[in-house]
């Protein structure tokens, strides 16, 4: 999805982020939308005014002190209104708990100010309840299960790089896309 | 100084954007892309809650500013492996 075009001629940027349960203490609300800056900030010519005043305040104090969360908001809040920005965050319900209700009411300070920015989750059900909470106007949800065209076409490309596919004939390659596919049907 | 943003040299540059996050998703975003076969999960695209909200089809209030998509671990969420 991320890799889809806009329309021609117009400026857009898109940031993502996946989430990962094994990388949970790196992945902070604060890191994660830094992460979401730095590609909004690579989608301008130069380096918006914003952020290079930010950083040279910031030089000042021993060891250069990092953006604040609030201060990421702030800025990506205002970068977004001049651009379509779409922001994609894969598998919320991996980021641990404080920083997920963090996130979740960062994002919501950012679709706030920014009437061009949008935003594309992830996530277990039980966590749209939080998201739901977070981000009460304008959600809407998609259920998300395998289809069969995707299991099928799935099956052929694995069955196609099978090494051992001198076992393989038709009529088992046809058994194989029939029942794999009836076994998905409950998920 | 044109239209309020700042010249900076390149050497900035690459500092700017360290200090923002140390975390660099595209590392994962090119391995998913590596990994997900052609065309799986294109359906989502095509749906009318996708297509209204990359538009951005200002129909008032219907206008939905979020997606989420919602599915148990090993539906597809990110792709389909």
């Amino acid at each position: 999805m991320c890799d889809e075009p806009g329309q021609a001629g117009e400026d857009i940027a898109v940031a993502y982020f996946y989430f990962d349960s094994a990388a949970q203490k790196e992945q902070t609300a604060a890191s994660v939308l830094g992460a979401l800056l730095k590609q909004v900030v690579r989608s301008f010519k130069q380096i918006p005014k914003e952020i290079t005043d930010a950083f040279r305040r910031h030089k000042k104090f021993i060891g250069g002190r990092e953006l604040q969360l609030h201060e990421i908001v702030k800025i990506l809040g205002t970068l977004s209104s001049t651009q379509r920005t779409f922001f994609c965050l894969d598998a919320v319900d991996e980021c641990r708990l404080p920083d997920q209700a963090n996130l979740l009411l960062s994002l919501k300070d950012i679709i706030e100010i920014s009437p061009t920015a949008r935003l594309f989750l992830t996530g277990r059900p039980y966590v749209g309840r939080e998201v739901g909470k977070h981000l009460p106007a304008g959600t809407s949800l998609v259920s998300v299960s395998p289809r069969n065209g995707d299991i099928i076409r799935y099956i052929r490309k694995k069955l196609s790089e099978d090494i051992n596919s001198c076992e393989m004939d038709e009529e088992l390659e046809a058994e194989i896309l029939r029942k794999i596919p009836e076994n998905f049907s409950d998920m | 100084m044109q239209n309020g943003h700042d010249i900076t040299v390149s050497d900035d540059q690459a500092e700017i954007l360290t200090w923002l996050s140390p975390l660099e998703p595209h590392l994962r975003h090119h391995q998913i892309r590596t990994k997900r076969v052609k065309d799986v999960g294109d359906w989502l695209l095509k749906t009318e809650e996708f297509r209204s909200w990359k538009n951005g089809d200002t129909q008032g209030e219907l206008e939905k500013v979020t997606i989420f998509c919602s599915g148990n671990l090993g539906v597809g969420k990110t792709y389909i492996r």
